[in-house]
Parts: C-alpha cells; structure tokens; sequence
C-alpha cells in the first residue's frame, strides 16, 4: 500500500493535468476499439491490454474516481478505481511505457483521441508515485549531469573532432574543412546525436555546402521526454537553447532524430511558456533545401538497389515532413520504392518512445517489430533510410533478427555517400 | 605509468550506438559488488561524456578513462 | 385524469429528464470551456492549408470518420446504419410536435402516413440489428475485455427504446394523431391520455418506451454519449 500524502500527490498530478484536450478524450471515447489494428503492438500480441482504448481506459478509471459525479457515486459503472489500486498501476506501467508514441491510433479514431497524450498524463502520475522507468531517468539524469560539467568530457570530444577533421577533407577536396565548436555567431547550431555516425555526414553536407555552422557539445536525445517528466525534460533541452543563445546563432537545426525535433519544436513551448528565440529546423528538411537550392549536389544512380524510406512516426505523421525525404531520395536514385502503407498510416518500426533504451523491452519491441519487418521484406529493397536514431537503431535489429538483408541508413549518410564533389 | 586496474568485471560495448553503452553499465552494476570495478571498453564517442555522467549522477565512480587507438576504455567503480 | 399512475409518473418524469439532460449537458460544456487549453497545436499531419479545409475536415472526420472504414469495416458500417436511422427515426417524431404538413400537401395524408410507417419501421429495424451488432461485438473478444458497466446499460437502454418504439409501429392500433396528443398534453404541462390511448393496451408500451426514453436522457450527459458533442471538439484537435 502506497501512504496517504503519495496518495493526494498522485490525485493531485492528474487534476494538475487536466486540460480541454485530456477532458475530450477521457468523455468521448465509445470504447469501440476500432484502433485495436491500428496499434501494431496488439496486432501482434493480441494482448488486450495493449489496445489504445484500454490503456487510455486506464486513466479514465482514475479520472472517474475523483472527478466525475457519478463515477463518484456508482463507481462500478465505469468500473472507476481507486489511484494506488497495485493492479491499475501496474497494468498502468506496463502499457504506457510500452507505448512508441507513434499516434496511430489517433489517427484511426473516429473521435481522433490521441493516446499519447493521455499516457503523457500517466507517466506524470506514475513519476509522481516514484514509479517511473529506471532506466529512462538515469538516461535523463546523466544528460542534465552533462549538462552542468562540461569539463568532464570537452577536451577529449574536441580531440576526437579534430581526429575526424582529415576524413571530411579527403572526402569533399577540401583542406579547410572542419568541425568547428562553441563558433559565435554562426548562422547554424548543429545538434547530433552522441556518435560519430551522425556528426560526421552531417559535417560533411555542411562544409560542402558552405554553410557557417558550429556543432553542439549536447546531443539531441531527450530521454526526459521519454521518461514524462517535464521539468527533467525542460532541463535538458535547456542545454541546447542557452548554447544557441551564448553562440548568438539564427537556426538550430535538430540531427535525423523523430522526438528531438519535435521537442524543440512543439513541446518547449508547452513546458516553458515560450517559443526558442531561434528558428528550428529538422536535418532532413535542410538537406532537401540545400539540394533544391543548389548548394549541394548528389549522383545520380550510384547503383541499382532498390531504395526504401520508412516514415518515422515522429518526423513524418507527428512531424509533418513526407515529400523532403523522398525529394531527396528521388533525386539519388531511380529505384526508389515504398513501404504500403505510408506516410500518414505509416507503421511505427516498433522502436520509438525510447524502447531502445529500454533493455527488458527488446524481446519485446523486436516481436512486434515483425509488421514493420514484413513491410520492408515485400519491397525486396537492399538499403532503407530513415531519418530517426530510434528507428534505425530498431530497424538495425529487426534485420537481425529477421534476416531482412539489408542496409539501414541515415539520409545524411545516405547523401554524403553520394556527394557530387 | 599507473599499475593495472584490477576489473570484476569486463564489458565489450564495441560498436553499440549511445545511449547503449550507458545502459549496459547500468544493467550490469548490480552485478558487481559494492567497491567492484567494471572494466568497460566502447568505441562510441557519446559515451565519453554518458558513462561519466551516468556515474556521477547515480553516486558511482568513473577510477580512469583511457582512450586506445579507437578503443574507450571506462574504469567504473560501483560506490553503492 | 384518465391516466394510470405509472404512466403519469413516467410523464412527470419527463420534465425531469429535460431539466437534467439541459442542465448536465450545459455543466460538461462548461467544464470544458474552462478548462485550460494546452497551447501547443497537435495535430497530425498532413496539416489543413487553411481555416476553410479545416472546418471541412473537421465535419468530415466527424460525420463520416473515413479513415476509420480502412481498419475496422464492420464497426463502421454499423456505426453509420445505426446513427443515421436514429437520425432519421428522431427527425420523424416531430411529427408529434407538428404535422408535416409541407410533405402531406404535396403527395396527401395519406401518402405521409404510410411513409411513416415504412420509413420509421425501417429505421427501427435497423437501429435494432445495428444494437444488435454493438451488443454481439461487447461480448466478443477482445471487446468484453475493455467493456464496463457503461456500454451495456447504453445497448439496453437504446435496446428497450427502439423495441419498444418497433413494437408500436407494427402492432400498435393507435394512430399518430393520438400520439401527437398526448406527446402535446405533456408540452402542456397537462398529462393525459386521450380516448384512443386509454382505451388501448398500448398505453403500456408507450409508457415503457417513454421511461426508457427518460432514464436514457437523464443518463446522457454522464456517459460516453457526450461524443455527441464532443466529437467536433476532438476532432478540431486532429486538425491544429
């Protein structure tokens, strides 16, 4: 049994959660379940407590019980619970960090009810119950350490910069090139990911085109925002915003990474009340304009594989870029082919809301990976892109296990290979 | 120059993409003692800046941090 | 009075109903009203361009949830036989407020009547198997497993009105006119049967039907049924 305070904490998370669009949801669903197949983790379980309706069902139970005059009175009408009942929270924990956040369902509905959203609102009350993913917070945790000692690690992540340096040169013929830090003034702050992998085609792309930017020593990963906890979430995403503002720089641009760019985008302002004072701008759109405007050119038909694109949910349905990519695709290859369905009624790879991260949801996430894993198979293709660390880093294990045969890249990578020079 | 730290444990975390590094000493801390030493060898560079700060903010040690060729080699002490 | 004291209770009950349902629909837009918006517009994409594709979608995805027949085509085909013969059937009595004397002028009387009678009978069929369907499919799996309390009083509270309703319209001996006036006496405020009602067992039946009515209106503005209104809201939510 939870104690009494814990108790009129959690209560007290959910009224504080409560907004129009949290009330909408919570009155109008029929529990039709017509988003049962929409939700690639129940068509693949056939676990009923992995349809949407039902783990939104679980929030609703709760909402009742406090804050609805009926459910007040008859409970057992809508079967509404008490909030330290084990069975709920447990069942609670289970879907909602299961849950990649891909909104599928909500697109599906008729009523439109974002599941997510809703589950944005149990991991407030699980957080507030000390309930929360363990490893989701010590990701959070170590990034906002990062954050606050950056002496811990500058010296030596510049010295593997500069080791990089000569690759860029060789590839683009260009003995300036470089990576440059901590540049003021520049025009772009560019925001990777912790590897190499997505510093170096990026650098690339960007020296070629001759753009005046400078990296940022933060990755653009925000496991806060997995985690639900918005303040840890604000925290982190606060490392990019005061280093953009220190480097006086016009545009950030976010790395091929689904939750990022919507981070910066979207939910900053939702956590702090205002919009970054600079423009923000997905990876994948830039190389797209860069291209269209002629500051980089690409090969055409380096060879005769076919090419796929998996949508990533975040960049793509929740994101809003689906013709960017495949222009840029398009403009490499012929043998471009599509995964069916895509775009909007893309299937989520299985990978996102940070269940990479997450060791004892792999067997998981790779079963129910299988839709994604079939999708990509009828196409025959030998190389996919995607412009999503999740999704890749899923994708890398669903070739694996599938025996997909097959490539798995980045758009970045994917142009730099191909770089006219 | 120093002499050898003695690992309980050794961790291969060779060509897996950050955060994975981070994790896997997450996951496996608990199976060292408390004052264990796990030896972890990466060639990811985030976990340069991850694997300190994952020690530091969960109250655990980082004793070196060696870089060999392309190897990251992390001396990480459990403390609790 | 010629009223026995069940259907004048129920009658009276009326008046509750309408007060409830005006008074808790009024209450759940209010809490909606003032409830805090979140500021951030999410939306799915493909965004609406403007304000004029954005009220189109919302109609469209309220009315007719396409998306929705590509995922579940059964459900949505019941969906929209039973929620537009409920439409229809509720349209067809205000006949009882009012004759629908612009129609009876242009085909007659008794052209009007025997479409009410085929038209009505026929929304009531429907609506009956399409409750059927709702009912069947909540004790399928996985349906029964995400059902509560809630969604079966709703099927039997519908199921007992269009019965009954069903019921009326094919073996009653009464004749719309006769309803038309004691649906009057209520507005009113005089409830009464007249000759024809008292005379007829299916007084009985038009009081049952008249208490489901009532308990399902009463429950209305706190059950799921709120989608009414509701939808519009979500659905301008997908569209931001």
């Amino acid at each position: 049994m939870l104690d009494i305070e814990k108790k009129e904490l959690m209560i007290q998370t959910l009224k504080n959660k409560v907004n129009k669009q949290l009330l909408y949801y919570l009155d109008v669903c029929a529990r039709c379940a017509i988003c049962r197949d929409a939700c690639h983790q129940y068509k693949v379980t056939r676990d009923p407590k992995y349809i949407p309706a039902y783990r939104a069902e679980l929030i609703r139970r709760l909402y009742k019980k406090y804050f609805s005059v009926l459910g007040k009175l008859f409970p057992k009408i809508y079967e509404a619970k008490d909030i330290d009942d084990e069975f709920l929270l447990s069942e609670l924990y289970q879907v909602t960090y299961a849950c990649t956040g891909c909104r599928r369902c909500m697109y599906y509905c008729p009523f439109s009810i974002d599941t997510l959203h809703i589950l944005s609102v149990a991991k407030a009350i699980l957080l507030s119950a000390g309930m929360e993913n363990q490893i989701l917070r010590e990701l959070s945790d170590a990034a906002i350490m990062k954050g606050e000692n950056i002496e811990l690690f500058k010296d030596i992540f510049v010295t593997m910069l500069k080791e990089s340096e000569p690759e860029i040169r060789e590839k683009i013929k260009d003995k300036n090139a470089q990576i440059p830090i901590d540049k003021k003034n520049a025009d772009v702050l560019y925001v990777a990911l912790s590897g190499m992998h997505s510093i170096l085609p990026a650098a690339i792309i960007f020296d070629k085109a001759k753009i005046n930017w400078t990296l940022s020593m933060f990755e653009a990963a925000n496991y806060g925002y997995f985690l639900g906890d918005s303040q840890k979430a604000k925290t982190i995403a606060d490392r990019i915003v005061s280093e953009a503002k220190r480097l006086n720089v016009k545009e950030v641009i976010i790395t091929e990474c689904g939750h990022a760019y919507r981070v910066m985008n979207f939910f900053y302002e939702a956590w702090t009340g205002q919009k970054p004072p600079f423009k923000v701008s997905a990876l994948i759109d830039s190389i797209s304009r860069y291209i269209k405007d002629g500051l980089i050119e690409v090969n055409k038909n380096p060879s005769s594989e076919i090419v796929t694109y998996h949508d990533p949910c975040q960049v793509g349905r929740n994101g809003g870029f689906f013709e960017e990519p495949r222009y840029v695709i398009n403009a490499i290859t012929d043998n471009f082919r599509e995964l069916t369905p895509n775009r909007t009624k893309s299937w989520c790879c299985g990978g996102g809301g940070g269940l990479v991260a997450i060791p004892e949801m792999d067997e998981f996430r790779i079963k129910t990976g299988e839709i994604k894993a079939n999708q990509i198979k009828e196409t025959e293709a030998r190389i996919i892109i995607s412009p999503c660390e999740n999704c890749r880093l899923q994708l890398d294990s669903l070739n694996e296990k599938y025996g997909m045969d097959i490539k798995v890249k980045s758009m970045m990578e994917f142009v730099a290979e191909n770089l006219k020079v | 120059m120093t002499e050898e730290i003695k690992a309980d444990m050794e961790l291969d975390l060779k060509g897996l993409l950050c955060p994975l590094p981070m994790v896997r000493v997450s996951q496996n801390i608990t199976k060292v003692p408390v004052g264990g030493i796990i030896k972890a060898v990466a060639t990811d560079p985030g976990s340069l800046a991850d694997i300190p700060s994952w020690a530091k903010s969960t109250g655990n040690e980082v004793l070196k941090t060696e870089k060999v060729e392309k190897d990251l080699i992390f001396y990480i002490k459990r403390l609790k | 009075m010629n009223m026995d004291p069940f259907s004048f209770i129920v009658a009276i009950l009326v008046y509750v109903a309408v007060i409830v349902f005006v008074a808790g629909m009024t209450f759940k837009i209010i809490v909606w009203a003032k409830s805090p918006r979140m500021k951030i517009n999410l939306g799915i994409y493909p965004k609406p361009r403007n304000g004029f594709v954005r009220f189109f979608r919302i109609i469209r995805d309220s009315f007719i949830f396409p998306q929705t027949l590509e995922v579940d085509r059964w459900m949505w085909v019941f969906a929209m036989l039973f929620h537009a013969a409920l439409f229809v059937a509720l349209f067809g009595h205000f006949r009882l407020v009012r004759e629908f004397t612009f129609v009876s002028n242009v085909i007659g009387q008794d052209n009007l009547n025997t479409l009410g009678a085929v038209g009505g009978g026929t929304m009531g069929i429907i609506m009956l198997i399409a409750l059927g369907y709702y009912l069947f499919r909540r004790f399928a799996s996985p349906y029964k497993d995400i059902s509560v309390p809630e969604d079966f009083i709703l099927i039997i509270l519908l199921a007992g009105i269009v019965g009954l309703g069903d019921h009326m319209r094919f073996f009653g001996a009464v004749h719309t006119e006769d309803y038309r006036e004691y649906f009057q006496s209520i507005m009113r405020f005089k409830p009464a049967f007249n000759e024809a009602l008292a005379q007829s067992q299916t007084r009985w039946v038009l009081s049952w039907h008249v208490l489901f009515v009532n308990l399902f209106v009463i429950y209305f503005p706190f059950s799921k049924l709120v989608h009414l209104i509701g939808t519009f809201f979500a659905n301008k939510v997908r569209s931001e």
